[in-house]
C-alpha cells in the first residue's frame, strides 16, 4: 500500500492541536530523556497540559481505552507491588538466595550462574525491580564471604533479570502494556515468548562461563563461610509464607487460566492483592499501600495521557504510515526494524514510554494494512502478531544495553556504588551492548525460523 | 541552670580529613577530667567551624556494609567478619562516616531544653555554641544525670 493511499483512507489534519499534542509530546520525552525534571513530574504535568489544552476532554483520558489511563495496566502493577510488599519480611527471597549460594557449594561460578537462573525465574513471575533489590544484597554479602568482586555477580542478576522478565506477560512492564493494549493472554506469551527466552538464556549462561570461568576461583576454607550459612533462618515469619505462596499459587494458576475463564490479568492480581491482604490480618495495611511505587504507577498514568493525547491528533498515524513507507509494507521488513530500532531505542530510553508510544503505532499501521478488520480480528491477524512478540523481544532485551536500560540495570549499579564498588556506565556497557545484540540476534533468527519459515 | 554552667570544655577535636584508624587512636588516649582516658565521641572541626561528629555508632555504621541495611542478613555472617570489615575501612576518612547534622545548644540552653533533646534524638552528647557558632564546649548526658541528682538529693537534704 502505498502513502497516499493509507493516508486517504483515514485522513487527518495538522491543525493547532496537531501541534500541540505534538510539541507536548516531543518536550516531554525530552525532559525525560535529560533526567532534568523527574519523569513522573514531567508526565503529570504533559498530561494535564493534554486536558488543560483541551486536546483530550478528561472524559477521554479517564475512561476512553483508546486515548486514556490503561486500567488493566495500571492494577495489574499495583496488586503485584501489594502482594510483593507483603511477601517481603516472609525472608523468602533472602532463603532462595542462600539455598541457590550453597547449591552452589560455594564455588563462584556455580553461584554466579545458578543467581542468574534464579534472578530470570523470579523476575519472569515478579518484576524484575523487586528480584534484583532482594537478591543484590545476597550477592554482595556472598562476594565478600568469598573475597571476590561482586561487580561481575550484580550485572549478570541485572542481564539475566531483564531477558527473565522478557517470557511472560508479567514479567516486565513492556509486556504487561503490550498484553493489554494487543489483548494476549499469559498463554501467549508463554507459547510465543518463553521458547525463545529459555534458548537466549542457555547461550546467556555460556556466554558467562566463557567470561568468568577462569577468573573466579577461590580458597576453600572461604567456601565454608556459604556452606555453614543455614538458610532457615532466613524465615521470619514461616506462617505468612505460607499464606503468601498460597496466594502467589492462586495468582499464577489465575495467570495461566485467565483467557480461558475471560478475566484479564489485572482482575487475578487484584483477588491476589486482595486474598492476601485479608489473610494478613493487618490491621494497618498503610505501609503496604505506602510502599508501592507510587511514582512508578503515577508516571504511567501521565504517559498514558501524553500518548492518548497524540494518539487522538492523528501524530501516531502519521508515524506509522511513515514507518509503513519505510519497509514498503513488507511484514517480515517491519517487524525486524520494529525489534532492533525497539531494542536500541530502550538501551537509552526508557522502555516504558517507547512501548506506550509504540503499541497505538502498531495498532494504526494495522488498521491501514487491513482497513476492514476491527477488534481481535484487527489485533491477532496472524501477519500481526510477529509484530507485538518482536517489540516485546526488542523493547525488554534492549534495556541489558546500557546501564540506564532498566531500572534493574539502575538498582545494580546504585547498590555497587553505595558498597564502594562503582560500576562505570562503560563498564556495565562494555557487558551488556554485547549481550543486548547477541540476545537480539538470536531473537531475530527466532522470529524469522518460527513465523516466517515453519509458520508456527 | 544553664548549658554552659554544666558543659565540659572541649580539650581535642578532629578534622574531616582524619582517617577513621588515626581517629579512633585519638579516641582511644584523649584524656577527659581527672583520670579517665578514652571518649567515645568526638567532634569534627573544619577551618574552625562544627563540621561533624563522630561517635563509637558511626564508627559502627561505617564498619557494616552498606547492604546489610537493606535486608535482614545478620544470620548470615561469620566469625572473622567485624575484623575484616573493619580493616577495609580503616583509610576513610573521618569526613565520610561523621554524623553532619549535628544536633547542638546554645550556651543559654535551658538544661530541660538539653534533656528533651537528648531523649528525642538518643544523644549521649551534644556540643554548646557560642553567639558566633563556634564550639565551645559538650553536654554530656551524664552532665544532666548530676544536675537531677542534685535536685534531688538537695530536696531530700531541706
Amino acid at each position: 500500500m502505498t502513502n497516499e493511499a493509507a493516508a486517504a483512507t483515514q485522513p487527518f489534519v495538522m491543525n493547532a492541536s496537531f501541534w500541540t499534542a505534538t510539541v507536548i509530546f516531543l518536550l516531554a520525552y525530552a525532559l525525560i530523556v535529560s533526567e532534568k525534571v523527574h519523569k513522573t513530574v514531567v508526565a503529570l504535568f504533559g498530561a494535564a497540559l493534554m486536558l488543560v489544552l483541551k486536546i483530550l476532554e478528561q472524559k477521554e483520558a479517564f475512561h476512553v481505552e483508546e486515548f486514556g489511563v490503561d486500567w488493566n495496566v495500571i492494577f495489574l502493577l499495583i496488586s503485584m507491588m501489594v502482594i510483593i510488599n507483603l511477601m517481603k519480611p516472609t525472608g523468602f527471597f533472602e532463603y532462595i538466595a542462600i539455598k541457590s549460594a550453597k547449591l552452589g557449594k560455594g564455588e563462584p561460578m556455580r553461584i554466579m550462574t545458578i543467581f542468574a537462573l534464579v534472578t530470570a525465574v523470579l523476575s519472569a513471575l515478579l518484576d524484575n525491580v523487586t528480584t534484583v533489590l532482594l537478591l543484590a544484597p545476597v550477592t554482595l554479602l556472598i562476594a565478600d564471604a568469598l573475597e571476590v568482586d561482586p561487580v561481575p555477580f550484580l550485572i549478570a542478576e541485572a542481564l539475566a533479570s531483564n531477558i527473565g522478565g522478557t517470557a511472560t506477560l508479567i514479567g516486565d512492564p513492556p509486556n504487561i502494556m503490550i498484553a493489554s493494549k494487543a489483548k494476549l493472554d499469559f498463554i501467549s506469551f508463554i507459547y510465543n515468548l518463553t521458547p525463545a527466552i529459555i534458548v537466549i538464556m542457555a547461550a546467556f549462561l555460556f556466554v558467562l562461563k566463557l567470561i568468568f570461568g577462569k577468573r573466579l576461583r577461590v580458597k576453600p576454607e572461604l567456601r565454608q563461610r556459604i556452606l555453614e550459612m543455614d538458610e532457615r533462618e532466613a524465615i521470619k515469619d514461616p506462617l505468612m509464607l505460607k499464606k503468601s505462596l498460597f496466594v502467589l499459587a492462586i495468582v499464577i494458576t489465575g495467570f495461566v487460566l485467565h483467557g480461558m475463564l475471560g478475566y484479564e490479568p489485572a482482575t487475578v492480581a487484584l483477588f491476589g492483592a486482595g486474598l492476601l491482604l485479608l489473610l494478613s490480618g493487618t490491621h494497618e495495611p498503610h505501609h503496604v499501600l505506602a510502599e508501592v511505587e507510587w511514582p512508578t504507577i503515577f508516571f504511567f498514568m501521565g504517559l498514558f495521557i501524553i500518548i492518548g493525547g497524540v494518539v487522538k491528533v492523528g501524530l501516531i498515524k502519521w508515524m506509522s504510515i511513515e514507518v509503513l513507507a519505510l519497509t514498503h509494507g513488507n511484514m517480515f521488513a517491519t517487524s525486524m526494524l520494529i525489534m532492533w530500532f525497539s531494542a536500541f531505542a530502550s538501551a537509552f530510553v526508557d522502555n516504558i514510554p517507547y512501548v506506550a508510544t509504540m503499541n497505538p503505532l502498531i495498532i494504526d499501521m494495522a488498521n491501514q494494512i487491513w482497513p476492514h478488520l476491527q477488534g481481535i480480528k484487527l489485533l491477532h491477524n496472524p501477519e500481526l502478531m510477529p509484530l507485538w512478540w518482536s517489540l516485546a523481544l526488542g523493547a525488554c532485551l534492549g534495556g541489558n544495553g546500557t546501564a540506564i536500560g532498566a531500572s534493574a540495570n539502575v538498582i545494580v549499579v546504585g547498590l555497587a556504588e553505595r558498597a564502594g564498588r562503582k560500576i562505570t556506565f562503560i563498564r556495565f556497557m562494555a557487558y551488556g551492548m554485547p549481550v543486548m545484540i547477541l540476545t537480539v540476534l538470536l531473537s531475530t533468527v527466532y522470529v524469522w525460523l518460527r513465523y516466517y519459515v515453519l509458520k508456527i | 541552670m544553664k548549658a554552659k554552667d554544666v558543659m565540659e570544655p572541649i580539650t581535642e577535636t578532629l578534622s574531616p580529613e582524619t582517617t577513621l584508624k588515626e581517629a579512633v587512636n585519638r579516641m582511644k588516649v584523649a584524656r577527659r577530667g581527672e583520670g579517665w582516658t578514652g571518649v567515645k565521641g568526638m567532634i569534627v572541626l573544619d577551618d574552625g567551624k562544627l563540621a561533624g561528629i563522630v561517635s563509637i555508632k558511626d564508627i559502627l555504621r561505617a564498619i557494616i556494609p552498606s547492604y546489610m541495611r537493606l535486608t535482614e542478613l545478620g544470620e548470615f555472617t561469620w566469625d572473622g567478619m567485624l575484623e575484616e570489615m573493619t580493616k577495609k575501612v580503616a583509610g576513610k576518612k573521618v569526613g565520610e562516616v561523621m554524623t553532619r547534622d549535628v544536633i547542638t545548644v546554645s550556651e543559654d540552653a535551658p538544661l530541660m531544653e538539653c534533656a528533651d533533646l537528648m531523649v528525642k534524638h538518643s544523644l549521649q552528647r551534644l556540643p554548646v555554641l557560642d553567639k558566633d557558632k563556634r564550639v565551645v564546649g559538650m553536654v554530656y548526658i551524664r552532665d544532666l544525670y548530676q544536675a537531677i541528682v542534685q535536685a534531688l538529693l538537695d530536696k531530700e537534704g531541706e
